[in-house]
């Protein structure tokens, strides 16, 4: 539910639609006067068709410098951003070799457990020495060290099932184990703001995908309704075997799954249930273990439990968690797992470390700290944003929150302005999210303290003025006390 | 003046070609825009009300024509060239044909013409140019239309 000004609207489809035109003008005179000039493909079809890299070209370009921008250390709460400049508006861009040194809004780094940490890092410089930094070889062959059945086990144990398998890699471990769940024949239903790695492993799959509203258990059981009534297209046999995939946390908006109404609709149409706890594994929940314990749903109600290690656990790579039977026919038909190298040992133990102090079996409670910590700061972030007057989307508890820009132009403004005054955000556009919803997304971690939050909060209220995104009232700071209960932004039925 | 707000779940529409017309504001950004170009047509050109609704009907035929009908794909590659064959009123809505927004679509070239035609007073040539505008604009939204290439003009990718 987006909820914008109308006027907000009419002008970001007018600024698009001038964007457009000026591109389309550019290409057109491009074409004009290279028209004479020899292709000489010698027979060789060209690469891109016309119309395929338009965007890339006429739009992304312009304000190429806002994304991709190179790191210089450890995404830790302040992060240092290597400066580039460009000799032809953005075509090419150059490092120099001097960083700025950035209030790190950016980093999926949930639980601040990217940077040094006082358990997990000469744990983990350790298992570099004794495993050295890769396996060197696939998980069948010879890949699978002690650390990887460690860590498959703890990763069973903490999220609730009997058994799980790791991937080398997030995205990988969505695009080739859709594949192998289902074939043709079979129906996937996915809910319509999923995530590109899910859309790729369905398209590869070879079943029918249906798309359902948003988050809307009554949109899934009309479109399950009318999918089992039908049947197989041109068949209409019956479907050999139903997945209905959500995500735990959406990654552009900061919501969290209905899960216990998407679940039960599933019970009653037997079909099976993928959650894809990329954002919320480790982030929510009393003791992390995501939005099954947050939303007091049982873990064995959910068929295949999909998460990765590279946001709350400061690793890479990614595991799905099921029964034992589901994991034991992956690990002889998975291509990435037959095929593919196996994790690198050093991010092996930090995983393994990393869920040892959230579950507080190191000695410690920096876990429950850190969890109410991350907890803390993303109420106190989400409620200060509204009470300035933006529109920042997401549900309370969620570590990352959209903020909304709407026209193309605020996009770069918002961008720059803010690297200028050392806080690094990052912006997302098309069309990664729908053409009219740009935003600037905020993840917030438990490694920010109270500072460091109340200066991004200054910064992005002085460039937010400059900006003009301020799209709701603000509230007077006087009455933000008896305030508190209810905000001004009213958020929508 | 208070704030008008408007409210709407994102559409389940996967192509991201086409999913931008289904938001609020579309229309009235649209009739908008044409409002303003018979107002820069008047300014630029200095001629009658009546030939500035006949340069903008003309302008919008070409316009409209090439980049609902005649261009195929999407302006970018994320969605693998599944769309490649389709041209962009072929993609609107996932191929349902009469749905809300292509009727719109509709009406308002006829409504183009039909100011066009009454304020030039039905004189010819501007009659000639305006019917045959609005003649192939009509017969290319008809839903029999779908998919349709006649002699197999703009088949080829």
């Amino acid at each position: 539910m987006v909820r914008l000004p109308y006027t907000t609207a009419l002008t970001t489809l007018f600024s698009y639609g001038l964007l457009f035109a000026f591109g389309q003008l550019r290409d057109l005179f491009r074409k004009l006067l290279d028209w004479f000039r020899s292709k000489d493909l010698k027979g060789y079809a060209p690469i891109c068709l016309g119309l395929e890299d338009f965007y890339v070209r006429r739009l992304y370009l312009r304000i190429q410098d806002c994304f991709g921008r190179p790191i210089a250390s450890a995404p830790d709460a302040w992060i240092d951003v290597v400066e580039r400049y460009s000799n032809d508006n953005n075509k090419t861009l150059h490092r120099t070799s001097n960083s700025t040194k950035c209030l790190n809004l950016g980093s999926y780094n949930y639980l601040g457990f990217a940077a040094a940490d006082e358990y997990c890092t000469p744990r983990v410089i350790e298992s570099l020495k004794k495993y050295s930094p890769s396996t060197c070889s696939v998980r069948v062959d010879g890949g699978t060290t002690q650390l990887h059945a460690e860590l498959e086990e703890l990763v069973a144990r903490f999220v609730g099932k009997p058994a799980a398998v790791l991937f080398g890699m997030g995205y990988v471990t969505n695009s080739a184990i859709i594949p192998c769940l289902i074939g043709k024949g079979g129906l996937l239903i996915s809910d319509s703001l999923n995530h590109n790695s899910i859309v790729n492993g369905a398209r590869g799959s070879g079943a029918t995908v249906r798309v359902f509203q948003h988050n809307s258990p009554s949109h899934l059981e009309e479109v399950l309704r009318e999918q089992i009534a039908e049947g197989q297209p041109r068949t209409h046999r019956p479907w050999k075997k139903i997945i209905v995939i959500v995500e735990g946390i959406y990654s552009m908006e900061g919501e969290l799954c209905k899960l216990p109404e998407i679940i039960a609709v599933c019970k009653k149409y037997k079909a099976y249930t993928y959650l894809d706890e990329a954002h919320s594994i480790g982030a929510i929940g009393k003791s992390g273990r995501g939005v099954c314990e947050l939303l007091g749903v049982d873990p064995a109600d959910v068929d295949i439990m999909m998460g990765t290690f590279t946001k709350s656990f400061g690793s890479c790579g990614g595991y799905i968690a099921a029964s034992k039977e589901i994991i034991q026919y992956l690990k002889y038909t998975c291509p990435a797992h037959l095929y593919a190298t196996s994790m690198s040992p050093p991010a092996v133990q930090q995983v393994i470390s990393a869920i040892k102090v959230i579950l507080g079996e190191d000695g410690s409670n920096r876990g429950a700290q850190k969890l109410a910590r991350i907890r803390e700061n993303s109420n106190f972030f989400r409620s200060e944003l509204q009470k300035m007057g933006f529109e920042v989307l997401g549900d309370n508890d969620s570590p990352v929150m959209p903020i909304m820009l709407y026209n193309p132009a605020k996009i770069p403004a918002f961008s720059r302005e803010c690297l200028r005054q050392n806080v690094a955000v990052v912006t997302v556009a098309f069309p990664a999210t729908p053409l009219l919803l740009a935003r600037a997304r905020i993840c917030i971690s438990a490694a920010h303290t109270r500072e460091d939050m109340i200066k991004g909060l200054e910064v992005i209220s002085k460039v937010g003025d400059l900006v003009g995104i301020k799209y709701f009232p603000t509230e007077p700071p006087k009455l933000a006390k008896e305030a508190h209960k209810k905000p001004v932004a009213v958020i929508l039925p | 003046m208070a704030k008008l707000y408007v409210q709407t779940a994102p559409p389940p529409d996967l192509n991201k070609n086409t999913e931008w017309f289904m938001y609020p504001g579309v229309w009235t950004t649209y009739i908008l825009i044409l409002f303003f170009s018979w107002l820069i047509v008047l300014s630029v050109f200095g001629c009658t009300p009546g030939m500035a609704w006949t340069v903008v009907n003309l302008f919008h035929f070409a316009v409209t024509y090439h980049f609902f009908h005649w261009k195929k794909g999407t302006p970018f590659a994320e969605d693998q060239g599944i769309y490649n064959t389709l041209t962009w009123w072929e993609q609107m809505d996932n191929g349902k044909q009469l749905t809300r927004n292509r009727k719109f679509l509709t009406v308002v070239p006829v409504v183009l013409y039909l100011i066009a035609s009454h304020t030039t007073d039905y004189q010819h040539p501007m009659l000639f140019l305006n019917t045959l505008a609005v003649f192939v604009l009509v017969v290319a939204k008809f839903p029999n239309m779908h998919k349709v290439r006649i002699f197999g003009i703009n088949a080829g990718s």
